[in-house]
């Protein structure tokens, strides 16, 4: 069991405040995500959960007790950092055999238990090595065993899969998502990289200058974004987004192209197209020019620029044979899918 | 590539030179310390038959105990100021514990010239009764070796991820356990360099101890300046008594020479 | 965790310290009798009068400056030259850092009898190539002693240049060298100015240390000839332990204290740059 409950969580120093008054809850089992550009707090706030922060104000439980007085190692929480802090002086199975040092696990049965989880992982042959003998999954490797094998209640992850490079992380990340489904621990996993919230997360938790921008799962933060921040960060490439007005049956885009959409709002309003909902035909009288086109196998990224804006259309790569740079198109999307913000606050109509 | 090489023979020599300089005078102190009275008063005598009198001499006349007494000297010095020292740098380096009035306090401790401490060192060692023992000289020693050896260690600290204390405090120890498990261990080549740097440092010490402890209990360098007496100097004896003092630490210190840059800059340089 | 650092600097340096300037206000003589009167400031106006202490403090820094830039210089070109060495690196640099470890009384007897001129084997090479140099004798004593300096501390420096050289980043040198730069251009306008950070703290390092000269004139020359090479700490020792003044003493050193109190900052500031940086 392991539930995680945040309650007016706040943290500040002197006059700036990191994290504001955050409420926020980790359901049993589940595998969250905080992420958010640099700066908004996510960090912080795994670190208050873990205890190595102090909170300013408000209440950390985990499974009901409230733990916010409590020093980390009193919170049965395993965490995983960025460069894995495995212990240089000790072996592989040394390392993983750590934690139970603290519970003051006879020895026999903390290197019984150490081996079978290296084995687990794939690191068997690798026991009696030293971290620095190890590739950089290898150490993340070890690292995920040390926090398994106390069987805490939550694990706490800390961009863990920043320091690998690109095809690895796409690997691992699929490893570490099998292994948490296996074992059912609540986790919390902080990056700042949305594609990896996309596909790890059962639930997205989008921060941004140290509140929450909206919490929910992929498909909802994808599908409906509360904010043009939420849409423009989550989705990649970045969704389109167009001031302009409405008058209840079209919109009249500021960059001097109309479409049809109705709406009992009037006004002014920012309309937001995800790229692959923005189409676009060839059309010599068309208002938007190609200005760049990059294959990307099955689809492409198609640049356009209308009346100097920038826009950017996702396309399959089979229509792309009639297309090339500098070519007239005409662009258009389905009514349904515009996300619309209101001008001011930017938040969803 | 013609001066490339020429550079390269310039070095040679120059190196040369300078090897050249520094053993000539290690050499002729050992030479001596082998020669009788009448092989002395010849200067230029290289080839002769060695005699062992002077070393016969000097122990003799108590050299191995003034060496003991150093040894121990510097030994429980160095016991205390690696423990106090070790467990201080580690706050001051994570945690900057102490401020700048700490970390100014240990330079300024490390530099201030002992002319200063030994006068009152003197007079309260006359008051308890202690005067000419070794125990105002512990003291003495501890009062520049302690911020030596702490200024040492928080440059060694200073490198120690701190994230490995965090993780040792996840994985469920407490911030001194933290401390003793992980973070230590990985000072501990630091560490090795420090203690030897400092024993070096009090054994090598005369100043507190000619004045401190003069006669009965004297530690070894005033030992060899006593072979300086009005008769003249018993050159032979006084070059062996400098060659027990001098080995030891030579040889300990071509151990601690790759850590000696990071501990005595402070951490200013990393090595 | 501070604590045990804090209670033993306490009892080994605070309370010295305290200690001895409570010394430097009394009239405190290990030959009097009765107790220790408080004489106020007549010490310190004493010291300050007093011109042996002026002529200990000019005798000292010249020593200083001396001591200080021949070992500068000659350390760096040693440590440029071990930079570039690729036989025997390590026992090199071993063999021409032993120096620094040994006890200085034992440097300053040892060269004492080098120099001297019966037994000693300096002066009877120079007599065989025909010259005499009385190095302990009148104007040349001081300059002596800080060649005596120079021999056992150069390796200091050596050690601290060597580190510094070794950190300065390739690429800066390497883009200097494609561009056509000479060897002198490069280390004038990029080595050195890289350097002059752990420079500055290996000079303000060895002259504060180098203040402290004692061994060397109680090993040779005992402040003579005359008063030529009476340092600081050598004038300080004779007027606490053989004539027993200690007040007066103290005070001395508390005024050593106060000329040597700037350089400690600057040298604090400089150190304390550069890790926090």
């Amino acid at each position: 069991m392991g539930t995680v409950s945040l309650r007016g969580v706040h943290k500040a120093y002197g006059s700036t405040t990191i994290v504001e008054h955050l409420d926020l809850d980790f359901p049993d089992g589940t595998f969250t995500v905080l992420v958010g550009p640099s700066g908004c707090g996510k960090s912080t706030t795994l670190r208050m959960i873990a205890g190595l922060e102090p909170v300013t104000s408000g209440t950390i439980t985990i499974n009901e007790a409230d733990v916010t007085p409590l020093e980390p190692k009193d919170r049965n929480v395993a965490m995983v950092f960025q460069n894995y802090a495995l212990y240089p002086h000790l072996s592989v199975a040394e390392n993983i055999a750590f934690p139970l040092r603290a519970t003051k696990t006879p020895k026999a049965e903390a290197r019984k238990r150490a081996q079978e989880i290296a084995e687990s992982l794939g690191l068997g042959q690798l026991t009696s090595r030293k971290p620095k003998e190890l590739s950089g999954g290898q150490q993340q490797r070890v690292a995920i065993g040390r926090a398994i094998i106390r069987e805490p209640a939550v694990f706490l992850f800390d961009e863990p899969l920043s320091n690998l490079d690109a095809k690895l992380r796409v690997e691992t990340r699929s490893e570490l998502l099998a292994i948490q489904k296996r074992l059912g621990v609540t986790s919390i996993y902080v990056t700042h990289d949305q594609e990896e919230a996309m596909t790890l997360s059962d639930r997205m938790v989008v921060m941004r200058d140290g509140k929450i921008a909206q919490v929910g799962t992929p498909a909802e933060v994808y599908g409906k974004p509360h904010s043009v921040f939420v849409a423009t960060f989550v989705g990649s490439p970045k969704m389109n987004i167009m001031p302009g007005t409405l008058d209840g049956t079209t919109f009249h885009a500021d960059l001097g192209v109309a479409w049809p959409l109705a709406h009992k709002d009037k006004g002014a309003v920012l309309v937001g197209i995800r790229p692959e909902d923005l189409n676009v035909g060839l059309d010599p009288q068309g208002p938007a020019t190609i200005t760049q086109i990059e294959l990307l196998g099955p689809r492409a990224v198609v640049a356009l620029e209308v009346a100097g804006t920038k826009l950017i259309s996702v396309i399959e790569s089979g229509p792309l044979a009639a297309l090339s740079i500098g070519d007239r198109v005409n662009i258009a999307f389905d009514p349904n899918a515009a996300h619309l913000f209101d001008a001011t606050t930017e938040e969803r109509r | 590539m013609r001066a490339q090489g020429m550079m390269r023979g310039v070095r040679g020599i120059f190196l040369i030179t300078a090897l050249v300089v520094v053993g000539f005078p290690l050499v002729w102190v050992t030479l001596a310390s082998f020669k009788t009275p009448a092989q002395l008063n010849d200067p230029s005598l290289i080839m002769f038959s060695p005699s062992l009198t002077n070393w016969a001499y000097v122990v003799e006349e108590g050299i191995l105990q003034a060496a003991g007494r150093s040894a121990l000297v510097a030994f429980i010095t160095v016991a205390i100021s690696a423990i106090a020292g070790s467990a201080a740098a580690y706050v001051i380096s994570s945690y900057k514990a102490g401020g700048t009035a700490t970390r100014f306090g240990i330079l300024a401790a490390q530099v201030l010239p002992p002319a200063v401490l030994v006068f009152p060192f003197l007079t309260l060692a006359y008051v308890t009764q202690v005067n000419d023992t070794l125990i105002p000289l512990i003291f003495a020693h501890l009062s520049f070796v302690l911020p030596v050896v702490t200024w040492f260690l928080i440059g060694f600290f200073d490198s120690v991820p701190r994230s490995l204390e965090e993780q040792a405090r996840v994985d469920g120890f407490s911030r001194f356990k933290a401390f003793l498990l992980v973070v230590l261990p990985q000072v501990y080549p630091g560490l090795g360099a420090a203690i030897i740097f400092g024993f070096t440092l009090s054994w090598n010490d005369m100043f507190y101890g000619l004045i401190l402890t003069p006669t009965k209990s004297a530690i070894l360098p005033v030992a060899i300046a006593g072979f300086n007496t009005f008769r003249g100097v018993e050159l032979g004896s006084m070059s062996a008594a400098i060659l027990v003092a001098v080995i030891p630490v030579l040889i300990a210190s071509f151990f601690i020479q790759k850590r000696l840059v990071q501990g005595i800059s402070g951490g200013a340089v990393k090595y | 965790m501070l604590l045990p650092l804090l209670v033993v600097a306490g009892i080994a340096v605070g309370l010295p310290l305290v200690y001895a300037f409570y010394l430097s206000l009394t009239d405190f003589s290990l030959t009097q009798q009765g107790v220790a009167q408080i004489v106020g400031a007549d010490n310190y106006i004493a010291s300050l009068t007093n011109e042996g202490l002026w002529g200990a403090i000019g005798t000292t820094f010249t020593y200083v400056i001396i001591a200080v830039s021949f070992e500068t210089v000659i350390g760096l070109l040693i440590a440029l030259s071990l930079q570039k060495q690729k036989w025997a690196r390590d026992i090199t640099r071993a063999m021409l850092l032993a120096p620094m470890f040994i006890t200085p009384i034992a440097v300053g007897l040892t060269f004492r009898f080098l120099l001297n001129d019966q037994l000693g084997a300096i002066p009877y090479l120079l007599k065989s190539l025909g010259t005499n140099y009385d190095f302990l004798g009148s104007g040349k004593a001081l300059f002596t002693l800080a060649m005596i300096d120079v021999w056992q501390w150069t390796p200091f420096m050596v050690l601290l240049l060597l580190a510094g050289l070794e950190s300065i980043p390739k690429q800066p040198l390497e883009a200097a060298r494609v561009d056509g730069a000479n060897a002198v251009y490069i280390f004038r306008r990029i080595t050195l100015p890289l350097l002059t950070p752990i420079l500055s703290v290996a000079v303000l390092l060895r002259s504060l240390d180098a203040l402290k000269v004692f061994e060397y004139v109680y090993a040779t020359t005992r402040g003579g000839p005359g008063t030529e090479t009476e340092t600081i700490q050598y004038f300080t020792y004779q007027t606490g332990i053989q004539f027993f003044r200690l007040g007066e003493a103290s005070s001395m050193a508390f005024i050593l204290l106060l000329i040597v109190l700037p350089l400690i900052v600057f040298l604090f500031r400089r150190i304390d740059r550069r890790t926090s940086s």
